[in-house]
């Protein structure tokens, strides 16, 4: 296993009330595991609050962890001292969802690439020029473009830079959140296609960030769905889209727009929005927008156990599919 | 996305930049005096020290331009040479607290925490005092002396480039371009230094240029409560302070380096307030 | 007679002393109780051709063309006042983003009763009454106890209810809706949508619904109309779009979508990017990224029928009888 997440916990103060604030604790992510392969692309999908960019952020410590572990390649990253986290950097990078806030506005883009290059010693001189070029000619940018500055490039374009930053240290894993959010239609689909040919030819893993399930389902090999800061189901992307377990992924795969007119749109069953994540709701953290929820759901909370193939977590899942079917 | 057709930057045909005009005359009016400062040697046409009795109190002529002092001192050499004391006070002490400010301040923003709030609260506590009073207790704990006066002034100046400096790389640590300096593996020197202090520069200089007028006010308002540089060095404030004894029977004494000093803040002023309108894209609009 | 009729419009943005059309010859109509969806991406004009409509242009840009024409008559000409009592009464908005849309020091209440009283002289009382009823079908739980809560105490799908009983307070014919739901997570996108296709059908009221997502477009129009670089390149009804896109734009578009539902090996990509407005071609606007580009395409194509389908046209040289290929060896 390249990365391994294991019982990941992290918690943010938050202040509020007026006019004395209190601080409370807020579990944006509550006891996640996951793992990702060498060149596999591990999908995580939820809605907005529901913790999937704070685990990306915990994975390359931006963020930190309460508890819990997270090792990259035998190293656990969380209890690394600065100076090996940074040696170890290169190999994990990051693309962000808005391409045009994660490059420095006042550097020209061959400059950002050879900063990188030069902080991590991995060539110099006239190697290192040739590395730019080539790296920008490998995201579809031309030569020149190392010369001008971000503001210069469409939405599209910098989200290429970005990825050609991450490409010149030649990383075994990128985090990408919502890498493709932020672009348009047609956009979005060069993007995604050059990411799958990065993974392809240079075997690069990814942990893939959205709330779009089209997208993921076109890019990831598996999933993990998040509710409230938690991994509520997980498996392999194609079985777990066609036949979703879990009442939430059941809910967000009805309601994920299909292009088709001729697809009949299923009726809506669930009422109501995600909670917050300030004062989850005790037991299954879904259950009071469950269709299915009974006693058990509102006292105690489900472990993500393996059943119809995947991981799943939920009191009733076998039963709530054998009723589906029927 | 749904986002209006592109419109390019400068959209609304030529564009106005409304500091141009002011910085042109700022500029124009602090070469001068900074001119007159420098060649102070050789424009001066008498030894600013030079006492004698028997021309004391002269009324403007051509010998001496503005009349001499209660000691027979040329008011017009002392007025230069007074410049260069200045001067040099206000641009060493500002330098020094834009410099700490800056430093510390981009510090605090960035590391956040325990170090951020001793620093703000230390800052804090400079802060509560007026300014005045801030500098008088400065110079009293550090005695007389023009290193200390510019030290003393630095202090009084520091918070505003503290603060401007925190809230600006607060504000930067936030940005997902910093984040990605940091998965890139960039050192936390490397990020404040390179990423986050250029940003951070344009509104450090023009909040310097305003403290640089505020400074040479500081100065004056010392040495005319008698806390400025020891005499015999002249210094504008020190000049109105002298003149002061004699205002109603010889009102030029005083006047004349007050002009000065009002030259001085004009000039600093229409600079400064041109680099802000300048750069703020709100008062371009 | 058609609620909406945009008839042949061309708006115009002038920059550096040049104009350049935003909006060129754009023409569909929208009937009672239909819904359009108008679709492409940023920098399409279609957020050009709603400011046109509304007459909430920038200062910079004027209709020089075509009319707007709702309910019979031309309003592209009106004067500032009138518009907005057209606006009020007659032609309701909905905008991506809620909170743009609400005053945040007024309850959501008084935000709701004030058109009511303004374009339909209610009294205090019975504009309370009215606004509570409306919040009420918008389903906002307990209507009545949240009548003096402000828009911050909302979540974003709730703001977002209040401003569709906003823009229905005075029965409008016409409702606007510009990316409603860009702005929100999936399941409660779900939710407005439904409330937005239960409002017009009780009310036949006729929808324009601009959006960039065409599994949004495929469940909930009508008809489509498929803009981009400021011409519209296709209109259809939504199954003839989905099965037979005509234009290049629209195949390429529908071909690079991911899809949920199904595995696609590869996702179709459109080369380059949509031209800014200062450097639109003056032919088709497609020309640069058309893989069946020709000479001819230099000029303003035509719209023409597809498939002799009324309903189905489409703005390209390909679909032009004697035009097609063979023009392409000349």
């Amino acid at each position: 296993m390249l990365l391994q997440v294991e019982g990941l916990r992290v918690t943010y103060p938050v202040s509020r009330g007026w006019p004395v604030p209190r601080t409370s604790y807020l579990r944006a992510v509550d006891d996640v595991s996951l793992n990702v392969g060498a060149g596999e692309a591990l999908g995580i999908v939820g809605e907005s609050g529901c913790g999937k960019s704070t685990v990306a952020r915990a994975i390359l410590r931006l963020a930190r962890a309460d508890e819990g572990r997270v090792v990259f390649d035998g190293v656990d990253v969380t209890r690394l001292p600065l100076r090996a986290l940074r040696k170890l950097r290169p190999r994990m990078q990051m693309i962000f969802q808005d391409p045009a806030a994660s490059l420095s506005p006042r550097m020209r883009i061959g400059d950002a690439l050879a900063e990188a290059i030069a902080v991590h010693g991995i060539t110099h001189g006239g190697d290192a020029r040739r590395l730019i070029k080539e790296t920008l000619s490998d995201v579809g940018l031309p030569p020149e473009a190392a010369a001008r500055y971000p503001h210069e490039f469409s939405g599209g374009q910098k989200q290429r830079i970005g990825i050609a930053r991450a490409l010149v240290l030649s990383p075994s894993l990128i985090i990408a959140d919502e890498p493709v959010s932020a672009l348009d239609v047609s956009v979005q689909a060069q993007i995604l296609n050059l990411l799958a040919r990065l993974q392809k030819e240079r075997g690069i893993a990814f942990v893939f960030i959205s709330h779009d399930l089209g997208v993921v389902r076109h890019f990831c090999d598996r999933t993990a769905v998040m509710y409230l800061g938690q991994v509520i189901e997980q498996g392999d992307t194609r079985p777990l889209f066609d036949r979703p377990a879990h009442p939430y992924t059941r809910l967000l795969r009805t309601v994920s727009p299909v292009p088709d007119p001729d697809i009949p749109v299923p009726p809506l069953a669930v009422e109501g929005e995600p909670p917050s994540p300030l004062d989850p709701p005790p037991g299954c953290r879904f259950h009071p927008r469950c269709p299915y929820a009974a006693e058990r759901c509102r006292a105690e909370i489900p472990a993500l156990r393996p059943t119809m193939g995947h991981l799943v977590a939920c009191h009733f899942a076998e039963a709530i599919a054998a009723q589906e079917d029927a | 996305m749904s986002a209006a057709a592109p419109v390019p930057a400068g959209a609304a045909g030529r564009t106005y930049r409304p500091g141009r005009t002011a910085i042109l005359i700022g500029a124009t009016i602090m070469a001068a005096v900074l001119a007159a400062a420098v060649l102070a040697p050789v424009l001066a046409p008498h030894d600013p020290y030079a006492q004698s009795i028997a021309t004391r109190f002269r009324p403007p002529s051509a010998e001496h331009w503005l009349g001499t002092d209660g000691f027979g001192r040329d008011t017009f050499s002392r007025i230069l040479y007074g410049l260069r004391v200045t001067l040099l006070t206000a641009f060493a002490s500002t330098s020094l607290a834009l410099v700490a400010g800056t430093a510390l301040g981009i510090m605090s923003g960035y590391y956040g925490g325990t170090l951020d709030r001793w620093i703000s609260a230390a800052n804090d506590l400079l802060m509560s005092f007026p300014q005045m009073v801030a500098g008088i207790i400065m110079v009293a704990l550090l005695g007389p002396g023009v290193t200390n006066l510019i030290l003393a002034i630095a202090i009084t100046a520091f918070p505003a480039f503290y603060r401007m400096a925190r809230s600006a790389a607060l504000a930067l640590r936030g940005r997902d371009y910093i984040d990605a300096c940091r998965v890139l593996g960039y050192s936390d020197g490397r990020i404040m230094l390179r990423h986050i202090l250029p940003e951070t520069m344009d509104d450090m200089i023009v909040v310097g240029t305003l403290w640089l007028a505020t400074a040479v006010r500081t100065e004056s308002s010392l040495a005319f409560i008698g806390l400025g540089a020891p005499p015999p060095a002249a210094t504008l404030g020190g000049l109105v302070r002298e003149g002061f004894d004699n205002l109603l029977e010889y009102p030029g004494l005083a006047i004349w380096p007050s002009l000065m000093i009002l030259l001085i803040m004009i000039g600093l002023n229409l600079i400064g307030d041109g680099l802000r309108d300048s750069n703020d894209p709100r008062a371009s609009a | 007679m058609s609620v909406l009729h945009i008839d042949d419009l061309r708006t115009s943005l002038t920059l550096n002393g040049r104009q350049h059309h935003a909006v060129r010859e754009v023409n569909f109509r929208i009937e009672e109780g239909e819904t359009v969806a108008v679709v492409g991406e940023s920098g399409c004009g279609k957020s050009m051709l709603a400011m046109s409509i509304m007459g909430l242009l920038p200062s910079i840009a004027v209709v020089t063309d075509g009319h707007v024409v709702l309910e019979g008559k031309p309003i592209e000409r009106e004067s500032e006042r009138q518009m907005e009592a057209i606006r009020g009464a007659r032609i309701g908005m909905i905008f991506q983003e809620p909170m743009t849309a609400l005053n945040p020091v007024l309850t959501v209440g008084e935000q709701i009763a004030e058109p009511l009283r303004d374009h339909l002289g209610l009294s205090r009382s019975e504009a309370r009454r009215r606004a509570i009823a409306l919040m009420e079908r918008v389903r906002i739980p307990s209507a009545a106890s949240r009548y003096d809560s402000y828009p911050h105490e909302f979540s974003g799908g709730m703001r977002q209810r209040v401003v569709i009983a906003l823009a229905i307070a005075c029965g409008p014919r016409l409702l606007i809706a510009d990316e409603p739901t860009t702005a929100l997570d999936v399941t409660v996108q779900r939710q407005i949508l439904d409330l937005l296709d239960m409002l017009q059908d009780d009310g036949r009221m006729a929808m324009m619904l601009i959006t960039h997502n065409l599994g949004i477009v495929a469940a909930h129009a009508d008809r489509v109309v498929v803009m981009y670089g400021g011409d519209m390149v296709e209109s259809a009804p939504v199954r003839a779009l989905f099965r037979n896109p005509a234009h290049p734009y629209s195949r390429a578009l529908l071909a690079s979508l991911p899809r949920v539902d199904r595995d696609l090996s590869e996702l179709a990509s459109i080369p380059g990017r949509v031209p800014p407005l200062t450097r639109l071609p003056d032919g088709c606007r497609f020309i640069d990224r058309c893989p069946h580009a020709m000479k001819i395409c230099q000029a303003l194509p035509p719209r023409v029928p597809v498939a002799d389908d009324a309903e189905h046209e489409v703005r390209c040289w390909l679909h032009v009888e004697g035009s097609g290929r063979d023009a392409s060896a000349g």
